[in-house]
């Protein structure tokens, strides 16, 4: 107990709470179930090796994120390396992580399906700042300090993986072509 | 006035709500004069919308394990072992556990009810993680136990019920929902003058049919006494010898028993009624020990 007495412990509740996030997002990082949950496991472990370095009142789901992000680089470079450069691009990778029962709500099953889908075959470091920005609404300073990129980075890949979805869909929409505003 | 030019980041920020207030005119002003860019606004905003319920639903799947298990401090911590041992020997525990519990193997469920691993060491880390709560163990507090309990039933699909305790010292303090590996979970939290706490964990079983009799586990200094019904999975679980938590188990079995011979009468809003309780599979009483006394 001496031990974990010296460092005070991550808020276990909050901790749990968290979880569910922390496996969307790996999920959208890994494009894949089995190592997304490998991913947040191995978050966790260093959450709590680093927890001396987590200031307690600040947002503990922003702390997370910022771990697993920096874990997921890591084992890609080191996979990257190890596979001689074979190419671990999403398109390869997303092929049936994505494939989730989503329920029906105002779009039907179908169509959010393909989303998903689309969503899993834009680059990762695309879908992660979209998924970062819309669906976990964080704001883009939060988004630019978690993944140690300028703000412009966060806006350009914001923009592409926006234009990106929105051709996909273009088609039956009625909706008259992007046009860059300056 | 000539504020700078509507940007292409000024429209992310507009639809992502996250515009500084000072561009807003701006933006709006735009909006107004230019059609083409309000059809975008209007565009962008479906796509957000429809990203959000395409993803939402993730977060409602249950969560394996050894997820839940990593909320908790590792072991290594509390240890005489170097922390890379203990690192090893719960990442290697974990393997074991975890093995096959991916999100769409869900048809191999290690979860089965019978099996007194997972199920009472998930039962102690839910019971470590909440009753360890000094301010807030709970979600809905006993003052609005019947919102807690009406709540909680609709959670988890059927009729769950909170046995009341008082007798043995023990006042209800509330209830929340828990994860479960397979299926949400109910947690009440009891507690007795000394500030000690018990929880009482239901959940529906996952295989049907695999009525159990009492079972006790201790799972790291948790006492658990589990049983499944044909209805419920139940586990108690406390820092309190065995014979104690057995004494109040008898007492949550006969009371939830009883409760489920006459539905109707004591529940006014109660789900469809279950089965005649004579129909209803007993378990083997635990062995007759001294009759309840109150505990302390």
């Amino acid at each position: 107990m001496s031990a974990a007495a010296a460092d005070p412990p991550l808020p276990a509740p909050e901790l749990l709470a968290a979880i569910p996030r922390m496996r969307r997002y790996a999920r959208v990082l890994t494009g894949d179930a089995t190592r997304a949950d490998d991913l947040v496991q191995e978050a966790l472990a260093r959450a709590w090796e680093k927890r001396r370095l987590w200031a307690a009142g600040t947002d503990l789901r922003a702390w997370l994120f910022t771990i697993m992000h920096n874990v997921f680089v890591n084992q890609r470079a080191l996979a990257r390396y190890e596979r001689n450069h074979v190419s671990l691009d999403a398109e390869s990778e997303a092929a049936h992580g994505w494939q989730v029962p989503v329920r029906d709500m105002q779009y039907t099953r179908v169509e959010l399906s393909e989303l998903l889908q689309h969503v899993g075959r834009l680059p990762v470091e695309q879908r992660e700042v979209l998924v970062l920005a819309v669906v976990e609404e964080l704001r883009y300073e939060e988004i630019a300090a978690m993944l140690a990129i300028p703000m412009g980075t966060v806006m350009s890949r914001l923009s592409r993986a926006r234009e990106k979805l929105r051709a996909v869909f273009a088609d039956n929409s009625a909706v008259p072509p992007l046009k860059m505003v300056k | 006035m000539n504020p700078l030019p509507v940007s292409d980041a000024d429209i992310h920020a507009y639809v992502d709500s996250q515009l500084a207030p000072k561009r807003m005119p701006a933006v709006e002003d735009a909006l107004a004069r230019d059609p083409a860019l309000a059809a975008r606004v209007t565009e962008l905003r479906q796509q957000n919308a429809s990203l959000r319920d395409a993803f939402d639903p993730w977060l409602d799947e249950a969560l394996p394990e050894r997820l839940v298990a990593g909320a908790a401090a590792p072991r290594a911590n509390r240890q005489w072992m170097p922390s890379w041992v203990g690192m090893a020997l719960a990442a290697a525990a974990c393997l074991v556990v975890g093995v096959g519990l991916g999100w769409f193997g869900r048809e191999i469920s290690l979860e089965n009810d019978g099996t007194p691993i997972t199920f009472t060491r998930q039962a102690a880390l839910v019971h470590a993680l909440y009753a360890s709560d000094a301010n807030r163990p709970v979600e809905i507090w006993a003052a609005e136990e019947q919102r807690l309990v009406r709540w909680l039933s609709r959670r988890l699909g059927f009729q769950v019920r909170a046995p009341d305790l008082n007798s043995l010292g023990f006042a209800l303090v509330g209830g929340r929902l828990v994860a479960g590996n397979e299926n949400p979970t109910a947690l009440f939290v009891y507690e007795n003058a000394d500030k000690r706490r018990l929880t009482l964990q239901v959940r529906k079983p996952v295989n049907v049919g695999h009525e159990t009799a009492f079972r006790y586990a201790v799972e790291d200094g948790v006492g658990v006494y589990y049983w499944v019904e044909e209805n419920a999975t139940y586990a108690l679980s406390g820092n309190l010898d065995r014979g104690q938590l057995l004494a109040i188990g008898r007492v949550v079995y006969g009371q939830l028993a009883t409760l489920e011979a006459a539905p109707a009468s004591t529940a006014p809003a109660a789900t469809p009624a279950p089965k005649a309780p004579d129909a209803m599979p007993v378990p083997a009483r635990p062995p007759t020990t001294a009759p309840v006394q109150k505990l302390s």
